[in-house]
């Protein structure tokens, strides 16, 4: 009888390799050209293993759960110093900052002022920057640019941008040098028509797709297949507007439900089980709070 | 393929403020400019006319002064078909019973008591089937319960149901294979669909392209008529076979063969890209011509 073979697949495509930051503080994500942790069971790699990103603010956190902030609570008032601590104490691979003070609801901070704090984050930090505005299509196009001024050629990741805003904030990103976050409502069809219209102004390399990654509870299995169909079609079909790495920006989605804000071990499982279903899903790039779930995480993905 | 002409439709501003006036001249003036196009039936549709079912009568007999084509009475309201069966002159189609109960025990049994033909979708009191199979099984218990009220499969036309393909593909594509299994399920049956929804959702300037590339393509499968729009001259020529080149390019996609669509004229390029689309050989999204 002839020898038992494990059935492989192989597939004709792979994950665009996109780097954030430059030198030696450049990390790559995505280049697979199997579905994520199949490595080991199909023909293909994973040369870039899931990158994580710790969250910070650029206003003092509120909401926040004691164990998210206790390795960082003498420093949350200043961002730079905030993010100095996650990458020194905790070892955090990149910064994700969430300008979420120049939002109009909040404090409204001005496009210079917060390019500041984005500059003084980034020079603190000695890892890669991942800038989030608020999402106001409005406001984000005003101050993203104005980062990107700021940080020209450190070729930050910044985000979000939307069918509504994404042309001023990519063409600032091709001037200065940066990738963009390109995110769509949890809906692959407008994920890929909003990626057409971004490949026009920027190449695949510099762009990092975000689907959107809602919490456990509260519609994770509706992300899970919206990230698993994005691989599917990136990597098994060769759709070349589909193949960018994916990031998981869950950590916000995560602590502000009701659950993990009022039993802090209860929130820890809820941001690990929410982590662990993405990158199984295929994410790259996933954003964090609590440190000892990161500390989970972070093993995890060595460990694969 | 038997064209039946959509445009006199509740939802069309310019009908429903001729029924709700009584305006028999808009309504003729319609019917004429569909019948000129060449549709082989007129569709009636009225709604669920919940207030007023009797409007169907009058709709009916006002087509029918101008107009020498058989009707096709459109209403979830079976108070309303049958206010429109009556007055008739030629037996028209009923459109539509559905495998709900309801449908099943009020709409099925007028197209016994008027011996006329009736449409028929696979929905039934769990929703829309999710797939070929779900939609087989669906319809072969409708249809069984039609032929014990003395409804036979050459007065049935079957409607698969069409999705939108910006809202679900792979429905896109299991209404071409169930079409394609008819035949053999249920010998003897017509087939019918409502063409339109195929681009509801797809941006306005899209939606002609979409609707005439699957026609043809279900036209492929096997189908007997569609619900659609009689002032789209290119859907006429395409499916009465008056573009026999453009028919066989969306042929060769179906058949998988491979066509590089960059080297065609525009015209030709689209019809493939469209066709791929519909295929589910790529991801849908409102700007699939332009890749």
């Amino acid at each position: 009888m002839a020898e038992y073979r494990a059935p492989f697949e192989t597939y004709k495509a792979k994950v665009v390799e996109v780097t954030i930051g430059k030198g030696d503080r450049a990390i790559k994500i995505g280049g697979e050209n199997v579905l994520a942790f199949n490595q080991t069971f199909d023909q293909g790699d994973f040369p870039n293993s899931p990158k994580i990103a710790l969250e910070v603010w650029d206003k003092e956190p509120y909401g926040w759960t004691p164990g998210c902030l206790e390795p960082v609570k003498d420093v949350v008032g200043d961002p730079a110093a905030w993010a100095k601590r996650c990458v020194e104490a905790l070892g955090a691979e990149a910064i994700f900052l969430y300008l979420i003070s120049t939002d109009p609801n909040e404090d409204d901070t001005s496009p210079e002022v917060a390019a500041e704090t984005a500059k003084k984050v980034y020079e603190a930090c000695g890892v890669p920057l991942i800038v989030f505005g608020t999402g106001n299509e409005e406001k984000d196009p005003l101050i993203l640019t104005k980062v990107a001024e700021a940080l020209s050629g450190e070729n930050l990741l910044l985000g979000p941008v939307l069918k509504e805003d994404y042309e001023p904030i990519a063409n600032a990103a091709k001037e200065h040098g940066h990738c963009v976050v390109a995110q769509a409502p949890i809906d692959i069809n407008l994920q890929k028509e909003l990626d057409v219209k971004l490949m026009r102004i920027l190449p695949p390399e510099r762009i990092v797709l975000d689907p959107l990654a809602p919490a456990l509870g509260y519609g994770l299995e509706y992300g899970f297949s919206i990230f698993e169909r994005t691989k599917h079609v990136g990597v098994i079909f060769n759709d070349q507007t589909m193949q960018m790495p994916l990031i998981a920006n869950f950590s916000f989605e995560v602590w502000r439900q009701k659950e993990p804000k009022e039993n802090e071990e209860m929130g820890v499982y809820w941001e690990l089980i929410t982590a662990i279903t993405y990158l199984e899903a295929g994410a790259n790039l996933l954003v964090m709070r609590h440190p000892e779930v990161y500390k989970i995480i972070k093993e995890m993905i060595a460990e694969a | 393929m038997v064209i039946i002409g959509e445009n006199i439709h509740i939802l069309s501003k310019k009908v429903s403020e001729a029924l709700s006036n009584k305006d028999a001249k808009v309504i003729q003036e319609m019917a004429k400019a569909q019948a000129e196009a060449g549709v082989d039936y007129i569709d009636l549709n009225i709604g669920p006319a919940r207030k007023n079912p009797d409007i169907m009568a009058w709709l009916v007999e006002t087509v029918q002064e101008v107009v020498d084509l058989p009707l096709s009475l459109d209403s979830t309201n079976p108070q309303a078909v049958e206010a429109g069966l009556k007055v008739a002159k030629w037996p028209p189609l009923i459109n539509s019973a559905s495998g709900r109960t309801d449908s099943k025990e009020q709409m099925l049994p007028l197209a016994t008591k008027y011996k006329c033909d009736v449409v028929i979708s696979v929905l039934n009191d769990q929703g829309i089937p999710a797939d070929a199979e779900a939609r087989a099984e669906s319809i072969m218990d409708t249809v069984t319960y039609a032929n014990e009220l003395g409804i036979e499969n050459e007065r049935i036309w079957v409607d698969p149901i069409i999705m939108p393909v910006s809202v679900d593909q792979k429905a896109v594509m299991e209404a071409m294979e169930f079409t394609k299994m008819l035949q053999d399920l249920l010998p003897g049956v017509k087939s019918t669909v409502g063409l339109s929804n195929v681009s509801n959702g797809t941006p306005k300037e899209l939606r002609g392209i979409l609707n005439r590339t699957y026609l043809v393509m279900l036209q492929k499968c096997g189908l007997y008529s569609a619900i659609a729009d009689a002032f789209d001259q290119e859907l006429m020529d395409l499916v009465k076979g008056r573009a026999p080149e453009i028919v066989e390019l969306i042929h060769k996609v179906m058949d998988g063969e491979d066509i590089d669509a960059d080297s065609l004229p525009p015209k030709e390029r689209d019809y493939v890209k469209t066709a791929k689309v519909l295929m589910g050989e790529s991801l849908y999204s409102h700007t699939w011509l332009e890749l």
